[in-house]
């Protein structure tokens, strides 16, 4: 009956999120409001580097060298006035590497799976790859399946419409993209930082209730003016 | 906020000497334009009937130094965003005269969950609710507020009815309106402390309700649902049968283990309080049913509805929570968990420096119960005896007794994923397989501690990891632990031992290989390579494990893939230790090299393999095999472009790599440092670090507890949250089942099988008669309900009368005369 209990429903929903950020924060870094870990993956040479540094950097060099074990980059970037700071992880996609790499799944909550439309052997590891996320990663971390190199026209092999297919039955997201040519390649982060903020504001709502008293705190997705745009939360 | 009064000072400032009442009103309206309350902006609600859940909003609102908060208060609802849907005047008042109707069918002390009492008492689906930090007692106030809030009703042309909460607030008494164009709707309530004579019976109150509505035409007959409540407190008849568990083990002789690592559950005495049995009449004419206050038609065995409610105990010692929650209190305690038993100084972990070099000469129980107790080592004495302290060691390690009681069972495995079915209780919270040492070990303490306190549970840690060090020194592996290296999917602890396993293992393979055939291996590696013929012996092909197919290296000869080491197994406090040391480098190209140096570790040694396999091989053929997309087929085999490029840590390495076949190379994994780093870990731990340890299988095994006794898991997800965080969630969420489990237990026990509030047959009404002594106690409270649809709109007053009586009304006229 105490109509106060609505408020600290919501301070406590405040207190998660910022305990989501907490255990990561950097004492030196605190210039940002949400952190979220992502992870790259897919086999070796399917242009993972290359898509990072287009993002982070924008910039592209036609070669990098391959990466020896996992390597990071940081960036933020702003989602409904709030600072999100990505530490994206780029790992090596051999064979021999595998151990290594998927001690760094866990606490991702994020995943960009990458193959490579000219190699069909890159996109035959899909499932092999979706298999090492569901072992070792969160249960709730996303995952965009993503086909790079779409520049690469003439060698193309595997087909805009398999990738869709396998993204489908798989049950994640899809695009093709172009780290060369700058295509999708923010709409893949975007997208990503979208999901994991529903999915946050998702689990946050069916959280057993913490305090006694009636009232379930508000919605992230209710937020009070209106919120225009209804795919982000955060 | 600041904007706000920006644009305010300079609009309104300089024309007009605004009143603190007015900025009240204004305010009120700004509120409910920005949640879009207005009839004409409303979003259409089509609430849905299976997942009633109500949410709130609410603002702060300040008047003459008093505050306010206004809350929206709204049953979930799927709003389709853009719905161009109309929500007209008439749709909304319409909606609520429904609701209105359909409270009738239930009575005013259900609860239907809303903050406020009134959602049921009127059947409203959303209220506003103006609610007063001091109560409201004063009636010029509150005529002054409902002026206010009038007005700014009006000016926004809200469309959901408005409340505010008055008189003190322990009183359930509200006074709200609803209006639109042609109709106002009043909702009253009345709060006496004493029941006037007028209104103490049926009669009376008709005739009150038939004032109210004042109608002059003359009205159909009112008709009137009531509901007597008696409540029965002597519950003897509905034994109560739960058995309570003591502590009682910790001093008898020959107890039973199982007993004393079983974990409670349920309360501890009967959680009812009392029964209320409520006889109802659903439905019936004014006229059919005399009550007034000289004579009464009503007898509650005439009653054509009896239905049971029961009212539980306050304050409830649920067992199982109890024990949870004294566990849970350990972690706000950070001093050391063997300075409990004033070991530190002699364990070496006051002073880091000292490590385990001088470690405690104090031998595992078990190994000084096996040789019998003819020798005597001035041991460490804990608090717990001996009597019980062997059992439950024999009970955690049950290896270590020939009798196989306790065996673990052969095969422990983590669950994989949930596989969407059924979430299972508090399945988020990282835990170990079922039954393995860590929950035996978590549970034990748990019980412990819960008996004796604090320094019971620092005497078996004492012991357990003196059992582990002794298990180390003697390489016998650790029973009840999964196989393998280090599982990220279960808790700490578990991990922490399965790399404790690791290192005994490789401990024991290592004593093989340096005393079996450590030299056969070369000659075996050598007879089965081919091309070996006549290879000088500095240049004899070393730990080959098999050919890469048909390939060969630049130079002609097969290609073999090399025995390599495996990369060494971490815990996951470890990586993150790795992982936080790499994120400090920073994300420049510098760090970024620096980071690959660290991670060639490997690397190098995989190199140092395959050169030791492959003699005379070159980079090329070495990436042929370890990254095939940087290998070229032209020309025998070439590298790729990535693998020129300058500045190459693969170049770097491979140059300094010299052929040493990984048998013979430096271990990539020291077993004895971590094993010894992991018994001064569990050593060296605070209490609230030995806590968090062990929570993980408390709650799990608490859960599985529950599950047995009924309950039901209901959280989906709980990720990225800190360990504390996880554990307070879990803890509630079990709290809440062990209520729920109790409270289905009663029903069983009184309600025989059936729901609360549900109609009983003839043989329960028998049945509950005779638990009553077949005869009924005095009513505790009387409901009742009187409704009437007149000329305008349904009319609706609801009294309840116990010591106290309510009287609330929802009255409806027309404002607009025709």
């Amino acid at each position: 009956m105490d109509s106060t209990s609505c408020k600290i429903m919501n301070t406590i929903d405040e207190e998660v999120m910022t305990g989501e950020a907490k255990w990561q924060k950097d004492a030196a870094d605190q210039n940002f409001d949400y952190m979220f870990k992502l992870l790259i993956i897919g086999n070796s040479s399917v242009g993972k580097t290359s898509f990072l540094f287009r993002y982070a950097d924008d910039s592209f060099t036609s070669a990098f060298v391959s990466t020896v074990g996992i390597d990071f980059k940081v960036k933020t970037v702003f989602r409904h006035d709030k600072r999100v700071k990505l530490q994206i992880w780029d790992t090596a996609g051999q064979e021999r590497y595998r151990t290594i790499t998927t001690a760094y799944y866990r606490g991702a909550m994020g995943f960009i799976l990458m193959y490579d439309i000219t190699n069909e052997e890159s996109f035959n590891s899909v499932q092999d790859w979706v298999t090492q996320i569901k072992t070792y990663s969160w249960d709730n971390a996303q995952v965009i399946l993503v086909g790079n190199k779409c520049d690469m026209e003439e060698e193309r092999v595997v087909s805009a419409e398999r990738g869709r297919q396998l993204a489908d039955q798989l049950g994640v997201e899809f695009y093709e993209t172009s780290a060369k040519e700058n295509i999708n390649v923010k709409a893949v982060f975007e997208r990503l930082v979208d999901i994991i903020c529903d999915k946050m504001s998702e689990s946050l709502d069916s959280e057993p209730a913490m305090l006694a008293g009636g009232a379930r705190g508000q919605r992230l997705t209710e937020q009070p003016q209106g919120s225009n745009n209804p795919n982000c939360n955060c | 906020m600041n904007e706000e009064i920006d644009e305010y000072d300079i609009y309104h400032q300089d024309f007009t000497t605004v009143s603190e009442w007015e900025v009240f009103v204004a305010r009120i309206e700004e509120v409910l334009i920005d949640w879009r309350l207005s009839k004409s902006t409303m979003v259409k609600h089509s609430v849905e009937n299976h997942a009633k859940k109500w949410f709130t909003k609410s603002e702060e609102i300040s008047y003459q130094g008093q505050k306010f908060t206004l809350s929206y208060n709204y049953m979930n609802c799927k709003s389709k965003p853009e719905s161009t849907e109309e929500s007209s005047d008439k749709s909304l008042l319409v909606e609520i005269q429904d609701g209105l109707w359909e409270a009738t069918t239930r009575f005013m002390d259900d609860s239907d969950e809303s903050p406020f009492p009134v959602s049921n008492w009127f059947g409203l689906k959303q209220y506003l609710m103006l609610y007063p930090n001091v109560a409201l007692v004063e009636g010029s106030l509150i005529k002054l507020v409902m002026s206010s809030l009038n007005i700014a009703f009006a000016n926004v042309d809200c469309g959901v009815p408005l409340f505010v909460k008055i008189r003190e607030h322990w009183q359930h008494t509200y006074l709200g309106f609803y209006e639109d164009n042609e109709y106002k709707i009043s909702f009253d309530t009345i709060h006496l402390k004493r029941i006037s004579n007028q209104c103490s019976h049926l009669t009376g109150l008709v005739g009150l309700f038939k004032s109210k509505i004042a109608s002059p035409v003359a009205l159909d007959a009112v008709v009137v649902s009531t509901k007597f409540s008696y409540e029965l407190k002597d519950l003897d008849a509905f034994a109560w049968g739960q058995q309570t568990q003591s502590n009682e083990f910790l001093s008898i002789d020959g107890f039973d283990v199982k007993k004393l690592i079983e974990l409670p559950f349920g309360c501890d005495k009967n959680p009812t309080k009392s029964v209320l049995l409520n006889a109802i009449w659903p439905k019936f004419r004014e006229c059919t049913i005399v009550e007034s206050s000289t004579f009464s038609d009503i007898d509650p065995l005439m009653a054509p509805t009896w239905t049971l409610t029961l009212k539980m105990r306050e304050n409830i010692n649920f067992q199982l929570s109890e024990l949870i929650g004294k566990v849970m209190e350990l972690l706000d305690n950070s001093y050391l968990l063997m300075d409990t038993l004033g070991l530190s100084k002699s364990l070496g972990l006051v002073n880091p420096l000292n490590k385990i070099t001088e470690a405690p000469i104090t031998i595992s129980k078990l190994v000084k119960a096996a040789m019998g107790h003819g020798r005597h080592t001035s041991e460490f004495k804990g608090p717990i005896s001996d009597e019980l302290l062997m059992p439950l060691l024999y009970y955690i390690f049950p290896d270590a007794v020939e009798d196989g009681t306790h065996i673990y069972p052969p095969d422990l495995k983590m669950e994989f994923k949930q596989d969407g079915n059924g979430s299972k209780l508090c399945s988020y919270v990282k835990s170990s397989p079922e039954d393995c040492l860590v929950w035996r070990l978590s549970v034990t303490a748990a019980k412990l501690h819960d008996a004796g306190g604090l320094s019971y549970l620092a005497h078996l840690w004492y012991e357990f990891i003196q059992e582990l060090q002794y298990r180390w020194e003697m390489q016998i592996p650790v029973p009840g632990i999964a196989e393998g290296t280090p599982n990220a999917r279960t808790c700490l602890l578990h991990q922490k031992l399965q790399l404790l396993n690791c290192c005994i293992k490789r401990t024991i393979e290592g004593n093989v290989n340096t005393t079996g055939h450590s030299s056969e291996e070369e000659f075996f590696d050598c007879s089965e390579g081919e091309g070996a013929e006549e290879q000088p012996p500095w240049d004899r092909p070393v730990g080959r494990l098999h050919r890469l197919g048909e390939a060969t290296l630049k130079n002609g000869a097969p290609l073999y893939v090399p025995r390599t080491q495996d990369p060494a197994p971490k815990t996951e406090d470890q990586l993150e230790e790795d992982a936080e040391l790499m994120v400090r480098l920073g994300d420049d190209a510098k760090a970024s090299e620096l980071r690959a140096r660290m991670m060639s570790a490997s690397l190098l040694s995989d190199m140092e393999a395959f050169k030791a396999a492959n003699p005379g091989a070159e980079l090329c053929d070495f990436v042929r095999w370890y990254s095939p997309r940087d290998w070229k087929s032209d020309d025998g085999g070439a590298l790729g472009e990535r693998m020129l490029l300058p500045g190459n840590p693969w170049v770097e390495a491979w140059n300094v790599a010299r052929p040493v076949p990984a048998s013979r190379q430096r271990r990539l994994f020291d077993e004895t440092r971590e094993a010894e780093q992991i018994l001064h870990f569990l050593r060296s731990r605070t209490v609230s670090g030995v806590a968090e340890l062990l929570l993980p299988a408390i709650i799990r095994a608490g859960a599985l507890r529950a599950t047995q006794e009924g309950a039901i898991g209901s959280s989906a997800s709980v990720g990225g949250v800190d360990a504390r965080r996880t554990f307070e969630i879990a803890v509630r969420e079990l709290y809440e089942a062990e209520k729920e489990a109790c409270r289905m237990l009663c029903r069983r026990k009184v309600l025989g099988g059936g729901e609360e509030g549900q109609a009983l047959d003839a043989a329960e009404r028998a049945r509950v008669l005779r638990a009553a002594g077949g005869v009924l106690p005095a009513v505790a409270r009387r409901e009742f309900t009187l409704r009437v649809r007149d000329a305008t709109a349904p009319q609706l007053m609801r009294a309840a009368l116990a010591d106290d009586i309510t009287i609330v009304g929802a009255f409806t006229e027309r404002i607009v005369c025709l």
